[in-house]
């Protein structure tokens, strides 16, 4: 039996995901979003602070995604030809 | 000069003894039916579930190079140290997306390693070579900037530099290395996976204790920033420009991104990195990780604020200008003038053990690489498991050795730049590894030739490429159509070009294209129960977990020695 990835998961839980995980990458690889030193948090500039929350962040979406794909555990490991 | 201190070097030393003994104690842990196997040695019994998996990808991630090299480069040059940070958050994202796929096929087919997929995937023995080769290159400046982070601690302990005598100098370094690569040679994977735990905890431990404390010692953060922008904005006499900025300026915008996605993209080719994924028990747990793993990435964040509490400490900009201006040791030094001596043995302990346990990983990979590709395809396509395991722990030594080389005779200014050169060299392998896992679209050839142009193309730039007071292998970055970019980006992206140009045109020639021996569902299975043998599967309903890699090579059935004469059932026909 395949133990398909995408068996039983709709098309809309998959474009989620998909969003997801182009949020968590895109937010720290897009630069100039937090390459400014305003607003700071403490004494911390944006740069850094934004940075350390999004770590918290990207975990976060990350654990949704994994939520969202959880296969149920099964009793046989029958690999499919 | 640092001075020696007595205290912190019993803590030191204890704590090392301590790390021995578990790494030989692990041969015993999970005792496998048959350790001679390289699923057992090299693998771990393929049988990590989220918890120990969590501590072993975590160990194999952030090593010296967190801990050393990125708070140097803070240190020196501000902002643009915190890449890494941008590096370690994108690239949890990007391993959920093809981290599942890379588990599935090669639990279904038995591979050990990123080169044995490759050569499966796309029917060329040669492809796999390759990458084998790229993996065993790349990960020799890797393990030598581990070499470099023990050097510093033990230079900040007054111990082996003073001395002018260069073997009495290198002698500690050597010690340490020949233990780890004695209990790696017995215990394989096992002893990384272990001593993974010993070495988190100091760590967690280190840096919380740090973050809270130092801060305090040192006029509160609002001081510690502004220390260290007030260092950055001074002129640099070398250059001519300013040494660095608080927040990366517009210019530098291009090296910072490219820095990260280039690092993230490089980091789960690399064969440790692949074989702690292949580690774990089940699909889902690679997942859970990506989800999990952040916790580290938070720490690596930390980490290279100690560049900054380094740079508003008078005692240790004293001490890196009396040692040749060496930002490595900027962390070491922080330890020793802020932390009592007891405290400051822990954190180099912390450190010492964070190089220690990825440089064992490091190499197991390496050899899991070297013996199922380059050994068992060119010299023995018959080897049994049993020697299979002990080519590979051969292999493990000499990659120690080799790294060992390798670190002695580079010049060290930058450690940082012996991972972002390895990146350069791993990030070749991305299109027949990572893209190969989606398609099978690219033509075989055009691959071996777009690695090839992507390797020329980044180790003749970097060689170029000035810094850091040396004439070659200065930098990783350089300048492309007026913006400075990390070179493995633009290596990668001229080698998916070339590959892509040639595919189109080996079809239209009709050059035969490789046999791919994966199906479809490969990608997705997900075997549950996986016999902590897997060497000896009880029904032919697992064949998944034997090694076939080579098997089907050879006429007349099983490899000679394979315990189990399961039919090879899943090859089509």
């Amino acid at each position: 039996m395949a133990q398909h990835a995408r068996s039983g998961k709709s098309p809309a839980r998959w474009g989620v995901v998909t969003v997801l995980l182009v949020v968590a990458i895109m937010g720290t690889l897009w630069v100039p979003i937090y390459a400014r030193s305003a607003p700071k948090l403490g004494p911390f500039p944006f740069f850094y602070w934004y940075q350390l929350i999004w770590v918290p962040v990207s975990a976060v979406l990350c654990w949704i995604c994994y939520l969202l794909l959880r296969s149920k555990p099964r009793t046989r490991g029958v690999v499919p030809r | 000069m640092s001075h020696f201190d007595a205290v912190a070097f019993v803590i030191v030393i204890g704590s090392f003894l301590i790390v021995t003994y578990i790494g030989f104690a692990s041969a015993r842990w999970r005792p496998a039916e048959d350790p001679m196997h390289l699923n057992e040695w090299g693998l771990g019994g393929r049988g990590f579930g989220t918890f120990v998996s969590w501590f072993l990808l975590g160990g194999d991630i952030y090593t010296a190079y967190t801990f050393i090299a990125v708070p140097a480069l803070v240190y020196a040059s501000g902002a643009v140290g915190f890449y890494a940070l941008s590096y370690t958050i994108m690239v949890f994202p990007i391993v959920f997306i093809f981290g599942p796929r890379l588990w599935s096929v090669a639990r279904a087919r038995g591979y050990v390693s990123p080169g044995d997929f490759v050569r499966g995937r796309h029917g060329s023995q040669g492809l796999g070579l390759a990458v084998a080769a790229t993996g065993i290159l790349a990960t020799m400046p890797y393990i030598a900037l581990q070499l470099v982070g023990i050097e510093a601690v033990l230079t900040t302990m007054g111990i082996g530099s003073a001395t002018g005598n260069s073997f009495v100098r290198d002698l500690p370094l050597i010690t340490a290395f020949a233990v780890v690569a004695v209990y790696t040679y017995l215990a394989g994977l096992r002893a990384p996976a272990l001593i993974a735990f010993v070495k988190d905890i100091l760590i967690y431990v280190t840096v919380i204790v740090a973050i809270i404390y130092i801060p305090g010692k040192l006029g509160g953060w609002g001081h510690i920033f502004s220390a260290s922008e007030a260092h950055l904005k001074t002129v640099n006499p070398a250059t001519g420009k300013p040494y660095g900025s608080i927040v990366v300026m517009p210019a530098g915008q291009w090296a910072f991104a490219t820095l990260a996605l280039g690092s993230a993209l490089a980091l789960f080719v690399y064969p440790h990195a692949v074989t702690g994924v292949f580690a774990a028990k089940r699909r889902d747990v690679i997942r859970r990780q990506a989800a999990m793993l952040p916790a580290y990435s938070l720490m690596l964040g930390l980490i290279a604020l100690f560049g900054y509490m380094a740079r508003a400490t008078p005692a240790v900009n004293a001490g890196v200008k009396a040692n040749g201006g060496n930002p490595q040791l900027s962390v070491p030094l922080l330890f020793e003038h802020m932390f009592p001596s007891w405290f400051a043995g822990i954190g180099y302990s912390a450190i010492i053990i964070g190089a220690l346990v990825p440089a064992a990983v490091m190499s197991i990979a390496a050899a899991n690489l070297f013996t199922r590709t380059i050994y068992k395809e060119l010299f023995s396509p018959n080897a049994t498991p049993a020697q299979e395991t002990r080519v590979a722990r051969l292999a493990s030594l000499l990659m120690k050795v080799g790294a060992l080389g390798f670190a002695l005779a580079l010049n060290k200014t930058f450690s940082i730049n012996l991972q972002l050169l390895g990146g350069i060299w791993i990030l070749q392998t991305f299109p027949a590894v990572v893209i190969g896992l989606f398609t099978r679209w690219f033509h075989r050839i055009a691959l071996i030739i777009g690695w090839a142009v992507g390797m020329t193309y980044g180790t003749v730039v970097a060689y170029r490429t000035p810094g850091g007071g040396q004439a070659h292998f200065g930098a990783s970055t350089a300048p492309v159509l007026g913006h400075v970019t990390y070179i493995a980006i633009v290596a990668l992206i001229l080698n998916v070009a070339v590959s892509a140009v040639l595919t189109v045109v080996f079809r239209k020639i009709g050059l035969q294209d490789g046999y791919d021996e994966t199906r479809r569902a490969d990608y997705t299975a997900d075997p549950v129960t996986v016999p902590a043998a897997s060497a000896r599967p009880r029904t032919p309903a697992v064949p998944a977990t034997r090694p076939t890699a080579g098997a089907d090579r050879v006429p007349g059935g099983p490899v000679p020695g394979s315990p189990a004469p399961t039919a090879h059932t899943h090859r089509g026909p």
